[in-house]
């Protein structure tokens, strides 16, 4: 176990930088969530921890280890890949124990801590089986087990969820919890869904462009996004943005302090704090029932609010509602930079 | 001056670290490669010298007079336009043939489709000297030895069962719902195969063209049981004239070599980017 | 399936139907039945029943041309599988240049048997070839590689060394059919360059190599009719070179004995056959073993 430090990481290929600057700091036992978009740079930036790949600028350290130019195998870190990369010719048991066998642990050995780690993920019956004869959640298992096996110092998964169904992916994200709950080692965790980043973070690292846009606890990244990029991208639905024009930003009433006035803004205001009953009109274009919630899709002049409410509000689609928010739940940004003021 | 990444570019570059696989891969480059420079530098040696005492490269005096001669003693150039006559014909019909059967394979059901698959397998097994003779026979039945006919004949079954297989398994791959829509758009059989199957299919037919234009230009076998008459030879058939005239004289069999080998090569060479680096569209 | 599109379908195919029936499954099984007969073309056949499977037995040229087809296999067959997969290997990541050599590898198989034959006529040629030439430039030794029977044996093998075009794109195929996630978790994972060899790579083009290896094997059986025919013309002496295909060749077309090549060529595939089941019964065995 071990914490990891990024410092300055960049990488280029050829004209376009995937990363830039990346300054990061994971602490030991630490499960760090790292989100953002396709292309925002994050897979690139675990396969260079990894050591897949050498970083173009800055420095890699394992607990009090530089890596930056160490191979993969010497840097005790175990991947969970996206597809799972399972020897197709192999059996359970062998794909477990590959990384032991690879570096000359007896097999007598190698049986034992494989047969505890599948204990520990929950695959001991599917030992003997060959990869296809698997689903994708027992794979899964698999892959996890394989990557626990040897004890590393920093857990890497890369979207380890993406394949699975709906469902399924729901029920392993609470086993990957209670694994590393048990476990205690370090995990960085790469995912494009920022609900599964949300849920399972200690702390959440969101990248865009290939650039570090905030890091912190879920709640702080939900509730104060340090700029746009973060408020739209994090959580669903994305939060209403609107340009703030002569203390309103549509159909709300915004209060802009003195200090920023005369600056173009624009206004944030995510979907459940969208209160019903008072304020000005707009028209319910769309409502999406979902169970348990309600999403309405609001018209306001050319733009479309959503707002999130209980079960039984369900207006007719044409008829008006009216809106309003709390003062408290406006977020605004500089219209250029999109920072949060 | 480096751009950030576009948002949503799925990125994959493969870093082109060749490094240490230069060394060996030169290595073998270059041994692969020397028996063809031999054949072009020694095509250039004066005959009639007393031999060389080196394995030299570049043969000193250099002449140029073997391909004349070789021209002149066995009509090289009629062999050569035959060579190129035959295949102008067969690799078309190879093509024509194999995509029609691969086509019209993978639109049938799957038991009719696994049935000629099955029939085409064995005769792939079958060896060509099985062949030899009652073709031979078949052939002067008809009275159709000392023609070209025998050698175009094999391109009915695109000359080979392979082919037709490639193009079976091609065709099989394209989505069904292609086929779907030109139905509706009252396209037949050939039509559908025309316009819909055959442009998506290229590369194979690229592949299949190059193979099929190898195979026919080398082919000895038959053009020598089957043709008599010196002005129907084939290139092959003329080289071994060739040898049979002039047997010492090697610069001047080697210059009918480079003849023989040039045309093949040089097509190789255009087609080659479709062989040896798309292979992973068609694997 | 509608009727008009029924009848587009065997119009597509008829070309390769009687394609095939006329050149391949009718003169296969003609060739067959004839090998019970005794036939020269001009007279009516004659049966004979085994008689000519008899008269292969004794005959010594036969018995000769099955051993060397046998050798020439053990030889070729091998060591052209390895230089594929040694190419294949080698060659199967894009790098700059990579092109070039993968064509390089390419190149002699291409070349028109006749003209490749020429070639190696000059090339091994015991007083001036080149290579000879170049062995006694550096004191090595300069065998008759025209006229020494095994020499000239080896020579046929060593021109069947240059032609692996077609395994190595197979090969090539195989290998960068694995996906490449398999290979960077072995990275991680700590795995040698040799291990990942041993138990990832070869294992799992095994399919394709055993392919590889039945296709050779047949087609060895078969091929080496043109160097065989115009290099050594089937000599040295004694017939150190006439391979089977070359036998039957003479028996039929200059001997004017067909049945007889035919019972030839019937053994020559029965034969082909019992190797390539056997090569797959062994291949299964060691599957086994070895857990791919």
């Amino acid at each position: 176990m071990a914490s990891l430090v990024l410092t300055g990481v960049g990488k280029r290929y050829g004209e376009v930088e995937a990363l830039r600057g990346l300054n990061l700091e994971v602490g030991e036992g630490e499960l760090l969530a790292l989100v953002g978009p396709s292309g925002s740079g994050k897979t690139t930036a675990l396969r260079i921890v990894a050591g897949l790949e050498q970083p173009s600028a800055g420095s890699v350290r394992i607990g009090a280890r530089d890596v930056t130019r160490v191979p993969p195998a010497a840097r005790n870190v175990s991947m969970v890949f996206q597809s799972y990369a399972l020897f197709p010719h192999l059996s359970v048991a062998e794909n477990v124990g590959f990384g032991l066998r690879a570096r000359r642990v007896s097999k007598g050995e190698a049986g034992q801590r494989v047969r505890a780690a599948a204990e520990i993920v929950g695959c001991s019956s599917l030992l003997e089986r060959k990869p296809h004869e698997l689903s994708g959640g027992e794979r899964q298992r698999v892959a996890l087990a394989r990557a626990l096996v040897r004890e590393p110092d920093l857990f890497l998964l890369d979207e380890p969820l993406s394949n699975l169904d709906a469902q399924l992916r729901v029920q392993m994200r609470a086993e990957l919890k209670r694994l590393h709950q048990r476990l205690e080692t370090t995990m960085i965790y790469v995912t494009h869904d920022q609900y599964e980043a949300l849920t399972l973070g200690d702390r959440v690292a969101v990248l865009g462009d290939g650039v570090l846009q905030q890091v912190g606890p879920p709640e702080e990244v939900y509730d104060r996004p340090i700029n746009r990029f973060v408020a739209a991208f994090v959580g669903t639905p994305a939060m209403n943005l609107l340009p703030v024009e002569g203390g309103r930003a549509g159909p709300f009433a915004v209060r802009v302090p003195a200090s920023l006035a005369g600056r173009a803004l624009e206004a944030g205001v995510r979907p459940e704090h969208v209160q019903l009953g008072t304020g000005d009109s707009v028209e319910v274009q769309l409502v999406e029932s979902a169970g348990s919630e309600t999403f309405l899709h609001l018209g306001w002049r050319e733009r479309t609010i959503v707002a999130r409410t209980g079960a039984g509000v369900r207006p007719a689609v044409g008829s008006s509602v009216t809106v309003s928010v709390a003062p408290g739940h406006v977020r605004l940004f500089d219209a250029e930079s999109g920072s949060a003021l | 001056m480096a751009r950030p990444s576009l948002p949503g570019a799925r990125r994959r570059p493969r870093p082109e670290r060749g490094g240490w696989r230069h060394i060996p891969a030169l290595a073998l480059a270059l041994v692969f490669c020397l028996p063809l420079v031999y054949m072009v530098a020694g095509s250039f040696r004066k005959a009639g010298l007393p031999p060389p005492r080196t394995p030299e490269l570049l043969p000193s005096p250099i002449a140029f007079d073997n391909y004349e001669r070789a021209f002149e003693l066995v009509d090289l150039g009629r062999h050569l336009l035959n060579s190129i006559a035959v295949a102008a014909i067969a690799v078309p019909l190879t093509i024509l043939f194999a995509s029609w059967a691969g086509f019209a394979i993978s639109r049938l059901p799957r038991r009719a489709a696994a049935a000629l698959v099955g029939i085409s397998l064995v005769a792939l097994m079958v060896p060509a000297t099985a062949l030899l003779v009652p073709r031979f026979a078949l052939f002067k039945t008809l009275g159709l030895t000392d023609t070209w006919i025998p050698l175009i004949a094999p391109s009915l079954l695109g000359t080979s069962p392979f082919y037709v297989l490639l193009y079976a398994w091609s065709f099989r791959r394209l989505p069904g719902d292609l086929f779907e829509a030109s139905r509706l758009e009252g396209l037949g059989v050939l039509g559908t195969w025309w316009r819909v199957g055959m442009p998506l299919v290229r590369p194979v037919t690229v592949a299949v063209a190059v193979l099929a234009f190898v195979f026919t230009w080398s082919n000895f076998l038959d053009p020598l049981i089957y043709l008599f008459d010196p002005d129907k030879y084939t290139l092959p058939l003329g080289l071994r004239s060739l040898a049979q005239l002039d047997r010492q004289n090697f610069p001047l069999l080697l210059a009918g070599a480079v003849v023989a080998t040039a045309p093949v090569i040089l097509a190789f060479l255009y087609v080659q980017r479709f062989f040896l680096q798309e292979h992973r569209e068609l694997g | 399936m509608r009727d008009p599109e029924r009848r587009g379908i065997a119009l597509l195919l008829a070309p390769y139907l009687i394609g095939i029936t006329a050149l391949i499954v009718v003169p296969a099984a003609i060739t067959f039945a004839m090998s019970l007969f005794e036939y020269d073309l001009i007279r009516s056949p004659n049966f004979r029943g085994l008689g000519n499977f008899r008269e292969l037995w004794h005959d010594d040229v036969f018995r000769t041309s099955v051993r060397n087809s046998l050798w020439f296999i053990a030889f070729a067959v091998p060591l052209r599988l390895l230089g594929a997969l040694a190419l294949a290997l080698l060659l199967h990541r894009r790098f700059r240049g990579v092109a070039a050599y993968r064509t390089a590898g390419y190149l002699p198989t291409i070349v028109p048997d006749v003209a490749y034959a020429l070639l190696w006529l000059w090339i091994f040629n015991p007083l001036y070839g080149p290579l000879n030439l170049a062995l006694g430039a550096v004191s090595g030794p300069t065998p008759a590689w025209l006229t020494d029977p095994r020499a000239a044996q080896a020579a046929i093998v060593i021109m069947s060394l240059f032609q692996i075009g077609e395994g190595f794109v197979v090969a090539l195929a195989a290998r960068q059919a694995i996906p490449g996630e398999l290979f960077e978790l072995s990275r991680v994972e700590g795995a040698s360059p040799l291990y990942v060899l041993r138990r990832i790579t070869l294992p799992l083009m095994a399919p394709v190599l055993l392919l590889l290896l039945a296709r050779d094997t047949i087609f060895s059986f078969q091929a080496n009719f043109v160097p065989a025919l115009l290099v050594t013309e089937g000599g040295p002496p004694l017939y150190a070179t006439t391979y089977l295909p070359l036998f039957v060749y003479r028996t039929g077309f200059e001997y004017l004995r067909y049945g007889y090549a035919a019972a030839a060529t019937l053994t020559m595939f029965a034969l082909t056959a019992a190797i390539v089941y056997a090569q797959y019964r062994i291949v299964r065995r060691w599957r086994r073993a070895f857990s791919f």
